[in-house]
Formats: structure tokens, C-alpha cells, sequence
């Protein structure tokens, strides 16, 4: 087999303040014809960087320090723009992770992937447009020809993503990098994008590298797959040696990372008694009445939910995005307006104005993304000092920060000198600092890496250990929420389909056809099977 | 602040517009005493003269010498720009983010007053203030400062929109915090850096409304030395001499310049990402 794109020993440095900073060392990886090769890490591993290298477009301080980049034969490295122009769309594709970003806003749907066809196979305007027909019946959607005149905002996400694919095909190019193409998208949807992926490949040939985060998708994509660790390939072969027989340090880390839904993490059990939190018929309208608009066109976030936690359950919450999970957290926090019955240990709240500090103090929150949860201009410090100001009681900054296993020096640093995690433990502790009876996670590992997550919610089921706090635990990642959740309520377009307990859910199985839904469509890490049944 | 210091001094820009506006904050507050002569003193006999060793830049219509004038001016013209724009700033900075984090029919309502006080433009604004004030540098001072708060709070309040939707607002409403905190200590620190970079444009047009003011006899009287004011003057007299309106505008510039450098650099060096 010769190799479409093959890449050897290419190294790559970020100039930067403090210096070169390596990107990529040593790098060497081949896709044949046909093939496809997952590129494993986790962010800041290089990934991306080794993408965007082979599509010849650098960030302007990186700086190139050696190794050779070849599309069957032609040097990447030595072509001039006019060349880059005939290789990049033609013979070498890129599919972006969000299909909302990566498409244009001001052209139809249409005219994105004409254009591409006009340029590169120097296709008449008439048949071009034939063209896309096809490709659009191709890639599954449906009324080709109406979606051709809809802009990119009157699609879905899944749509748009199918517009992206078959924009990407659509040159047949020799080879396609796929960056992350279904991490923005729900599990359902993302299913089928990876299906419709798989059947393409299959049909068309091309080499494709598959970039991902995500080990349970490469596995049952890639023939062979590459582990990346900071700018290193660390471990390179078929799919199912490496995660089978894993070789590396780094590998076995990551595979142990990855949720199983048959590993139970929480030990506890939820205390008996009255629930905690009693929700009954709650709906969330959103909109705002402004001095014009009397009253906002109501979108409903949540319809009439009912639902409670007991003191000391984890009850897990899991859905789509738009599903109404969130906001039912915006809700419980105050954070939005709510009509129907809500009552904390047995004393009724009437809306968001009864919420007092009593209860604001007993139900915290610690939303998904780190980085915009913490104010970036205030130290941490001052970040985790500001609960018991503000609720009263003692406030140890060192013990709050030793409590969710950070070094007490971390107190004086700004949010942007933290990571991703650390971030997200200095969050978790914020949240414990009142020492509250709820606390609500809302997706608080989804903006993590693997090997992070797992440590975030081994920090959170201790945590529940030791304070007893009850959880509402939000995610779409239903293998994560059983491994700790007791039980588990699954939400679809605003509405609560189904509340059942985890071993419920592992002895009988799903009762409602959304839940069976759901759980088909993860995508499950496949070690000993052939790669596709995945 | 030492921090932000060897920030500021990092970035080209930021050091050439600190340099800058410390050389003038120097000729504001040591100017007359640099002088080389009395900006007062009229010599008939030379008037109109070009940059000589005696007069380096030249004299004007009266025979004053350009030079000390400029400097006795550089106190009343800068400091007094930068007091009323600094004003003007807080007062719209605190209105804008207040605005956008109470959102609703308060934001409505003082957004469309914002809206109905920008109509007017700015320097009929601070005229109609002056006069009902009464004429005089300080009132000049807070007329400007009153006709910067709108256009300041309507920048502040799309910058605090952003801000607004971001967790740790939510996560501080969610922990029952007063409106007061979030806004001074949540918000406002984060609006902070397009702020300052539009309150280094504004010193220079602040310098350009006192001039204007004083042109029209509201603000610093004839014999002053204030720059906008030897600028209006100096337009009857530019065929006679160029130079007259050549070195007062030429310092105006150099103050618009630094302030605008000073403020670019500011902003990355406000940023604790960069």
C-alpha cells in the first residue's frame, strides 16, 4: 500500500514571550488509500497543530523545524500559494469541529459547496448545482433541493454538518482531516454523522485522518489509530493492539479514564425520609418583557417537570442539548423566572424572589465551563473567600483549595494561570464552601479532557462522601451519570420522559424509547471486536 | 502596578504613548516654570516672527513668544481634558454596566434617554450646560463630562452585555450577591479594557470641546493661553504666519497621538490573558 498523505519526523515550535514552545516533535504518521487513522490526545497534545500543518495554514509564529509533509508524492512544505490554492478544497479536505463556526452565515447552503465545485472541478453554474443536488441526497439530507436555498442558520447542527461533509467530498479529494467533527453535536445526531462517515469512506476510498478527543469513536472508526501526548506520538498501530494491548503509560491512562457504565463509582446510599427538593408542574418560559413588548413570545425551556432529590442522592440528568436540562438548573439557582411548585426541605418557594440567602446558601451551583465561571479579574483567593462574606462563617481559603486537592499557593494565582481542571476544582470548591445540601453540576466534565473528567468526578463522589450534599448531576454523557448517579431522569425537549433508578436502568433496562435511544447511540470502546460493529 | 508597568512598556505602542503622555503630563505641571518668557508680554515690534534662536518658535500677532505661551497652556488644556473625560467615563462606565446587568424595562429606559441625550450633539450639549452653569474652566470641566456619559455608557453597556452572560455573573447571582457588588466588582472590571482605550480617544476630543468652548468665549478668556484657544486665534493670522496655528496643533496632536497610544497599549496590558 503506498501512502496518500504521509508525514515524517516533522517537528514544529510556537514562538512565544517565554520562547519556542514545541508543538510537535518528531511526528510521523501515513495514511494509505481506504484507510482511516484516529489521531487520539487530549487538548494541548498537538493535535490540531498537526492538522493545521497539513493543511499548510500556520499560525504566524509557528516555526517549522524539520520533517517532510507529502501528499502522494507532492512536498507539502515547498508549495508556493498558487500551489497551496490548487491542493487545499481539491486533493485535500478539512471537516471543522462546529459546523455553526465553520460555515459562511451569508451564503445559502448551496452556493458554500457550488463554489467549491465552480473552483476546483471547473464545473458550468447549472451543473454544479446538479452536482451539490446529488451530494446533498448523498449525505442524507433531505429536500436536497430546498436545503440548497436555506441559509446556514435555518439548519440544524446535524444538518449543517452534512453540508460541511459533502462540501468536503465533494472534489473527491485524495485525502480528508477530520477535526473533532462530532464533539459539537448531540450523541443522536453525532451517531448518525458517524455512520454517514463510515459509509462514505467506505464508498469513496479516501485516506482519511480522524482526529479525536474521544477514544470510543476512533475505536470503532480507525483501523489504526495514533495516541498524540504533548506534540509526541507516543504509541501507533492497528486499533485494536493499542487499545487492546495498550504499550504506553499515556494509553493505559487514557483507556482507564473512559467512563464504564458497569464500574460503579458512588457508594452511598441517599438518605430515607421527606425529598430534599420537591419540584412539581415546573415550566420555565424564556424571554424577557421589555418597555415595548408587553410579553415575550414564551419559548419554553422546561414543561411542567416533576421531579425530587433526597438528601444524599445523586440523581443524574441526562439529554440532548436543548433538552431542557439546564435550564431546569437556571431555575432551581434563580437564574430564571419559573411557574409551578418548588419546595426545599419541605418549606415551599414561591419563585425567584422567596429565594433567600438561606436557600441560596443551601443550593450551589458549578456550571460547565471553567473558564467563564470564574472572574478572570479576581484572584482565587478572592474568588473562594467570597462565600462565607458573604453567607458568614469561617473561610479558609487553604482548606477549601486542600480540600478539592489543590496546593494552597494557588490562592494569589489568576484563573488564566490554572488549568482547565484546576480550574474546574477551584469551581467545585467555591460551590462546597457554604457547605450546602444541593449542589448542581451542570455538564461539569464535558468541557474536560478524559483524563481530567475522571479525576473531577473521583473529587466529586468523595466530596459527596464526605459532606453528604445531594446532587442534581447534569450530562449528556449517560455512561458517566451511571457509574454514579442513583438514579437517573432523562429529559427530551423539555420535558421529563422517564425517572429510573441506575440498577434499574443495568438489570431491566430502558422503559421509555427515547432512553433506549439515547443509550444505542453512544458510542461504546471496542477493544476486542473488529472495528465494524462498532 | 509595577506588574502592569513592565506590561505597558512590552508592547512599542504602549511605551511611545507613556513616553508621550508623560512628557506632557511634565509640560503640564512644570510649563511655566520652563517658560523663557513672560506669555504675557506683548512686544509690538515683533510680531509675526518665525522660529529664531530668541523665539524657538516664533512669536504671534502681539509679539508673544509661542513657545512659553504653549507651556503656561499645556496645565489648563490637558489636565482639565483628562479631569472631564475621566468624569465622563465613571458616570457612563457605572450607568452602561448597571444598565445591562438589570436588563429589562430598566435598560430600555435608560438606554432610550441615552439615545435621546446623544441626538444632541455634544458640543450644543456642553454649551447649553456652560451657559446655564455659568462660563468659567470648571464648569466647562463637568459640561463635558456630562456630554461624554452618554456615548460612554452606551460602549460600556455592549462590552457589560458580553459580560453579563458569562457564569461567574450568573454563579454570583446564583449565590444571592446585591446588585451593587456584581456590577462594581463582577462587571466592571471586565469592561474595563475597551474603556480605556475610547477614554484615550476622548482626552483629545475633550481637548478639542475646551477649545471650542473657549472660542466661543465660554470657556478660558483671550489672554489665556489655552491651545484651542491660540488655534481659533491664529486662523485670521495664517497668511501672515503659519507657524501661530502650526505649533498649538501640532501639540494637540502629539496629546492625541499619546493618549491614543497609551490607550492601545493599555489594553493589552489590562488583559491578564496576553
Amino acid at each position: 500500500m503506498t501512502a496518500v498523505l504521509e508525514v515524517a519526523d516533522y517537528t514544529l515550535d510556537y514562538a512565544t514571550r517565554q520562547g519556542p514552545v514545541r508543538a510537535l516533535e518528531d511526528v510521523s504518521l501515513s495514511i494509505a488509500r481506504g484507510e482511516v487513522v484516529g489521531l487520539v490526545g487530549e487538548s494541548g497534545s498537538g493535535k490540531t497543530s498537526l492538522a493545521w500543518a497539513i493543511m499548510r495554514y500556520l499560525a504566524p509564529n509557528a516555526i517549522e523545524r524539520g520533517g517532510t509533509l507529502r501528499l502522494s508524492g507532492t512536498d507539502l512544505r515547498a508549495l508556493k500559494p498558487a500551489g497551496l490554492t490548487a491542493i487545499r478544497g481539491k486533493r485535500l479536505g478539512m471537516v471543522f469541529q462546529d459546523p455553526s463556526t465553520s460555515l459562511n452565515p451569508t451564503l445559502t447552503l448551496g452556493r458554500q459547496i457550488t463554489e467549491v465545485l465552480e473552483f476546483h472541478r471547473g464545473l458550468s453554474p447549472a451543473d454544479a448545482v446538479r452536482e451539490a443536488e446529488a451530494m446533498f441526497a448523498r449525505v442524507g439530507l433531505r429536500d436536497p433541493a430546498a436545503m440548497m436555498r436555506r441559509y446556514p442558520h435555518e439548519a440544524s447542527g446535524g444538518e449543517k454538518q452534512r453540508v460541511v461533509i459533502a462540501t468536503a467530498f465533494a472534489c473527491r479529494p485524495e485525502c480528508i482531516l477530520f477535526d473533532e467533527p462530532t464533539t459539537a453535536l448531540d450523541v443522536v445526531t453525532a451517531r448518525q454523522i458517524l455512520d454517514l462517515f463510515r459509509e462514505l469512506q467506505a464508498e469513496t476510498g479516501v485516506a482519511s485522518l480522524y482526529i479525536s478527543h474521544d477514544l470510543a469513536v476512533v475505536s470503532g472508526l480507525a483501523q489504526r489509530v495514533a495516541v498524540i501526548h504533548q506534540g509526541r506520538i507516543v504509541e501507533q498501530g492497528a486499533t485494536r493492539a493499542v487499545f487492546g494491548a495498550p504499550q504506553a503509560e499515556y494509553t493505559r491512562a487514557l483507556l482507564a479514564a473512559v467512563p464504564r457504565p458497569d464500574v460503579r463509582l458512588t457508594e452511598t446510599v441517599p438518605q430515607p425520609g421527606p425529598p430534599l427538593v420537591a419540584v412539581q408542574d415546573m415550566t420555565v418560559r424564556y424571554g424577557r418583557p421589555s418597555l415595548f413588548r408587553r410579553r415575550a413570545r414564551g419559548v419554553i425551556g422546561a414543561s411542567a417537570v416533576t421531579l425530587d432529590v433526597r438528601a444524599g442522592e445523586i440523581l443524574g440528568i441526562v439529554g440532548e442539548s436543548g433538552s431542557g436540562k439546564s435550564t431546569l438548573a437556571r431555575a432551581l439557582t434563580g437564574l430564571a423566572a419559573f411557574e409551578g411548585g418548588l419546595a426545599f426541605e419541605g418549606r415551599p418557594i414561591g419563585g425567584v424572589r422567596a429565594m433567600d440567602r438561606a436557600y441560596r446558601r443551601q443550593v450551589q451551583i458549578v456550571f460547565q465551563h471553567p473558564d467563564s465561571s470564574l472572574n478572570p479579574r479576581q484572584r482565587i483567593r478572592e474568588i473562594l473567600a467570597r462565600p462565607s462574606r458573604l453567607y458568614g462563617g469561617e473561610g479558609d481559603v487553604g482548606a477549601l483549595l486542600q480540600s478539592v486537592s489543590l496546593p494552597a499557593d494557588f490562592a494569589d494565582r489568576f484563573p488564566h494561570q490554572l488549568s482547565g481542571g484546576q480550574k474546574q476544582r477551584v469551581a467545585i470548591a467555591r460551590a462546597f464552601a457554604p457547605r450546602p445540601k444541593l449542589v448542581i453540576c451542570d455538564e461539569v466534565t464535558s468541557s474536560l479532557d478524559v483524563s481530567v473528567q475522571a479525576s473531577v468526578i473521583r473529587l466529586l463522589v468523595e466530596l459527596q462522601r464526605s459532606s453528604g450534599a445531594a446532587y442534581l448531576f447534569i450530562t449528556h454523557d449517560i455512561n458517566l451519570v451511571r457509574q454514579i448517579a442513583h438514579r437517573i431522569a432523562v429529559m427530551q425537549r423539555g420535558q421529563l420522559v422517564e425517572t429510573i433508578t441506575a440498577e434499574d436502568l443495568a438489570t431491566r433496562g430502558p422503559q421509555h424509547a427515547y432512553t433506549a435511544q439515547l443509550l444505542a447511540a453512544v458510542p461504546r470502546l471496542d477493544i476486542g471486536e473488529t472495528p465494524d460493529d462498532a | 502596578m509595577a506588574e502592569l508597568l513592565r506590561r505597558l512598556l512590552r508592547s512599542p505602542q504602549g511605551a511611545i504613548g507613556l513616553a508621550l503622555v508623560l512628557l506632557v503630563l511634565v509640560l503640564a505641571l512644570a510649563g511655566p516654570a520652563l517658560a523663557p518668557h513672560d506669555p504675557e508680554a506683548l512686544s509690538p515690534l515683533r510680531r509675526y516672527r518665525p522660529p529664531s534662536a530668541d523665539y524657538l518658535l516664533g512669536t504671534d500677532q502681539l509679539g508673544r513668544d509661542i513657545l512659553s505661551r504653549l507651556l503656561a497652556g499645556a496645565r489648563a488644556t490637558v489636565l482639565l481634558a483628562l479631569l472631564a473625560t475621566a468624569l465622563g467615563t465613571l458616570a457612563g462606565a457605572v450607568i452602561g454596566t448597571a444598565s445591562a446587568f438589570l436588563g429589562g424595562k430598566v435598560d430600555e429606559a435608560v438606554m432610550r434617554t441615552v439615545d435621546a441625550v446623544m441626538a444632541v450633539p455634544s458640543l450644543l450639549l456642553s454649551l447649553l450646560i456652560v451657559s446655564v452653569l455659568g462660563r468659567g474652566a470648571e464648569n466647562a470641566v463637568l459640561a463635558i463630562a456630562i456630554a461624554f456619559t452618554p456615548g460612554m455608557a452606551r460602549i460600556t453597556r455592549s462590552v457589560a452585555l458580553a459580560v453579563r452572560q458569562q457564569d461567574y455573573v450568573n454563579a454570583a447571582i446564583a449565590r444571592g450577591e446585591g446588585a451593587g457588588y456584581i456590577v462594581l466588582r463582577e462587571m466592571l472590571p471586565n469592561v474595563i479594557a475597551p474603556i480605556v482605550v475610547e477614554m484615550s480617544i476622548r482626552v483629545a476630543f475633550a481637548v478639542m470641546l475646551f477649545a471650542t468652548l473657549s472660542f466661543l468665549g465660554l470657556g478660558a478668556q483671550p489672554p489665556a493661553s489655552e491651545w484651542g484657544l491660540m488655534v481659533s486665534e491664529a486662523r485670521r493670522f495664517m497668511h501672515l504666519s503659519p507657524w501661530m496655528i502650526l505649533w498649538p496643533a501640532a501639540a494637540i496632536a502629539l496629546v492625541a497621538v499619546g493618549f491614543n497610544l497609551l490607550g492601545d497599549g493599555l489594553r493589552d496590558a489590562l488583559n491578564p490573558r496576553t
